[in-house]
Order: structure tokens, then sequence, then C-alpha cells
């Protein structure tokens, strides 16, 4: 997988960019000194998705009461990094709503999947009482940004993939045996293409397997952890089903129970219909 | 004609309708089917017990096995369907792979059904639950065929 004649490499490096605006958002995130001006100019270039943006601040998702008009008013209500996180879920639902093969996910199915992913993330955070989880919703939502490249490879090897599984290993080591590489991994390179924050692109690469990141991070864990109650609840599970294997260290260093995931289960269609709602206006 | 049945929901059919469930993973899938009256449910339960969410079941209990089940038999009775006659099947509550006691969740699943339909003397027909595949189900209620397909193979329930 290091040669650049690899076809995956060579549909990663094809993959499309993040737009301007979010990426000069993403870059002024981190920037103490801010100004509601300067996040307004960039979002005055592009009217569209301004407008998708303030749909999404007034989903019921944020729960703010009172109707949120301006990009100021959004910045003011819910804070810099949810803009940026929504500027983000604005930019990637239209890459991310395709049919993906391989894993046999009907058009939407990957989005509504990645949706669910990232409102139990922190449903998750929130019962975990987990500091510094702003950015596991980001996290969630593009962690599987690599089936959508790595689908089509999948589906052409399929029956070496089934004879791996067949053996009794999780799929993620199927695809790595058979292609070289796995959707977690191909996604990492896409996020790290976009210029994603190194957290980011870190959960996303190990959230099938955390127990092989070089650090512990509770991002990657919780993402781990809230993929996996989803394709156990049926969302965005596809051919694979539930052939993944959760990580037992990982939910010791959480600390969480069945019943933090039963609770969390129970609220997380109603957290994705709010937000996909908002975004399919 | 077909009718889904989502997550957390269920649905009852007469002669003519296909009930469809898809992607079960950990949830329940169950249908009841009385020949006679020609009446059918389908149920795709998510969690096991109403007590994890009172306020989710109040709203939907179908959302839970301890909850939507009685609802599904009652739904039935109400369309002239009779304890004596029905035939119930049980499809899903799969798991992850490995022995992680935290995902047990579908496993859950099926003890709270099994308990249910015991103290009510209730036998299952038939069923295909565990395991890591996801399924679809289709029941024929106009002869109460259930359909199970998983991993790209389709067999009768």
């Amino acid at each position: 997988m290091t040669t650049k004649e690899h076809p995956i490499v060579a549909q990663v490096e094809k993959f499309p960019g993040m737009p301007g605006a979010a990426v000069k958002l993403l870059t002024l995130v981190d920037d103490p000194d801010v100004s509601i001006a300067q996040i307004e100019s960039i979002l005055r270039q592009d009217p569209g998705l301004t407008a998708n943006l303030l749909r999404l601040a007034n989903s019921a998702y944020f729960g703010i009461p009172s109707k949120v008009g301006s990009v100021r008013q959004a910045v003011i209500l819910l804070g810099l990094k949810r803009m940026v996180q929504m500027v983000i879920a604005t930019c990637t639902s239209a890459i991310m709503d395709r049919t993906v093969p391989g894993y046999d996910l009907p058009a939407g199915e990957l989005w509504r999947h990645s949706l669910a992913v990232s409102v139990a993330a922190e449903g998750l955070v929130r019962a975990l009482k987990l500091d510094g989880g702003e950015e596991v919703f980001t996290a969630a939502l593009l962690h599987d940004v690599g089936k959508i490249i790595l689908g089509q490879f999948v589906h052409n090897d399929y029956v070496k993939i089934a004879l791996a599984l067949d053996q009794g290993l999780p799929f993620e080591t199927a695809e790595s045996i058979v292609l070289g590489t796995n959707h977690a991994e191909v996604g990492a390179q896409v996020l790290s293409k976009w210029s994603l924050p190194e957290g980011i692109v870190h959960a996303v690469r190990w959230h099938h397997e955390p127990e092989q990141a070089q650090r512990i991070d509770p991002i990657m864990d919780v993402v781990h952890v809230a993929n996996m109650l989803c394709l156990m609840i049926g969302i965005g599970v596809g051919r694979e089903g539930l052939n993944y294997r959760p990580s037992p260290v990982v939910t010791k260093r959480l600390g969480i129970t069945t019943s933090h995931l039963e609770k969390v289960a129970s609220q997380t269609l109603q957290w994705a219909n709010e937000l996909s709602q908002a975004l399919a206006a | 004609m077909n009718h889904i049945v989502n997550v957390g929901d269920f649905k009852i059919g007469c002669d003519g309708d296909m009930l469809v469930t898809h992607a079960l993973g950990s949830c329940l899938g169950l249908t009841v089917f009385d020949p006679v009256a020609k009446v059918g449910g389908l149920l795709h339960a998510m969690l096991s017990l109403s007590s994890i969410n009172p306020q989710k079941a109040q709203a939907n209990p179908a959302m839970f096995v301890d909850t939507g089940v009685p609802m599904l038999f009652r739904s039935l009775y109400e369309k002239g369907a009779l304890k004596g006659r029905l035939v119930v099947k049980a499809a899903g509550c799969g798991n992850p792979m490995g022995k992680n006691e935290v995902f047990k969740i579908g496993e859950r699943n099926y003890t709270v059904l099994k308990k249910l339909l015991w103290k009510n003397n209730i036998l299952l027909e038939s069923e295909d639950v565990g395991g890591t595949n996801s399924r679809t189900i289709h029941f024929d209620v106009s002869n109460g065929q259930v359909t199970l397909s998983s991993a790209g193979i389709k067999r009768l329930l």
C-alpha cells in the first residue's frame, strides 16, 4: 500500500477535497484571538453553506429555544467548535449520502449511520462525563468515510474476504489481509488530506483496533463503542453484519456498562432523526 | 402490499400483506401468525426492558421486548386471533464477535423474550437467533411464511 500506483492510493488522491470555507474555519478553531467578524467574512463567500448552517443550528438536536437567524447568533449560542462541526457535516453529507457497494449499503444509509454514531458518541461522552469530548462529533461523523473508497474493492474481492471471515477474523482484519488496507486506515488518509486535526484522524484510523493505537484517547474509544452500538441496533449495518470485535480493554478503561449502552441506544434514533431532518430539508 | 416495520415499531397485516423488517442486528424480530384468522404481526424491538428508559417506553412501547411483545399479541387478539392457534417465530438477537459481556444486548433481548413466552405458555415454532449476521425478515401474512435473508442467503424460518 505504499506505492503511488496502487489503485486504492490513487482513489484516495482523487477523492474530493473539503470546501474552502470549511478548511479556513478549521484553521481558526484553535486561534484564541479569532473574532466573529472573521467567521462572518468567511461564510459570506458561501451563502448556500450559511443557509444550511443556520438550519442545522435550529435543529431540535441542539435544543436552542430561540430562533438562530444569523451567523453571529449561531457562534454566540453554539460556540465556534460546534459551528465548525456543523460546517463539516453540511459539507460532507453529499459525499456520504451515496450507495456504498461492497458493504451493500443503500443510498443514504452510510450517512444515517454516521449521524447516529455522532449523536450516540456525544451521548456516551455525557453519560460517562468525559472531559475534552468536543472533537468526538466530527470523528464519529467521518469514521467510515473510507468505506466510500474501499467499497468497490471490497465488492470486487468479496469472495476472498468471505473466506477470511470464515476463519473467524473481524471484518477490518479480513479487509487488511485481502486488500492490504482497511476502511479505517483509508478514511484516516482522506481526513489527513483534508487537514483535519490529528486527534480526529487518529480516532478514525483506530476505530476498529483501538488496542493497536500507540496513544490512548477517549475520543477514539468512544467512537469505537458508539459505532458498534449503532451497528447492533441496525443503523448502517451492512453485509458484514456484526463481524467486528468490541474491545474489552476499551470498555474497561471507559468504565462503560451495558446500562450506559442501552440508555444511549434508546435515545439514539430520536437524536439522529432530529439532526438528519435539519440536514435534509 | 409491502409494509416496512422500522426499528422500535410493529405492524399488523392481513391476507395479502407482506410485513418486512431490515437490518436486525441485536434487535429482536418476532412474527406471530394466526392461520385461521389470517392475521399476523411483526415486531422489531431494540432493547430488552422498558425500565432502561420508561419515558421512551411510554411513548413507544415497541422499542422494548417487555412492552412490545404484549402489545403485539394484544393487537392480534383485537383482530380476531386466538392464542391457541398462534405460530410464533423469532429472529435476530445477534451479538458482535468476542466475549465482551457489556455488548450482549442481543442476548438480553432473547432472554427477556423467552421468559415472557414461558410465563404465558407460548412456544416458539422456530428461531434463528444469535451470531454475527444481520438479518432481514419477509413475513407473508397470506400463508404465514417467514423468509430470512442473511449474508446474501435466503431461507424459510
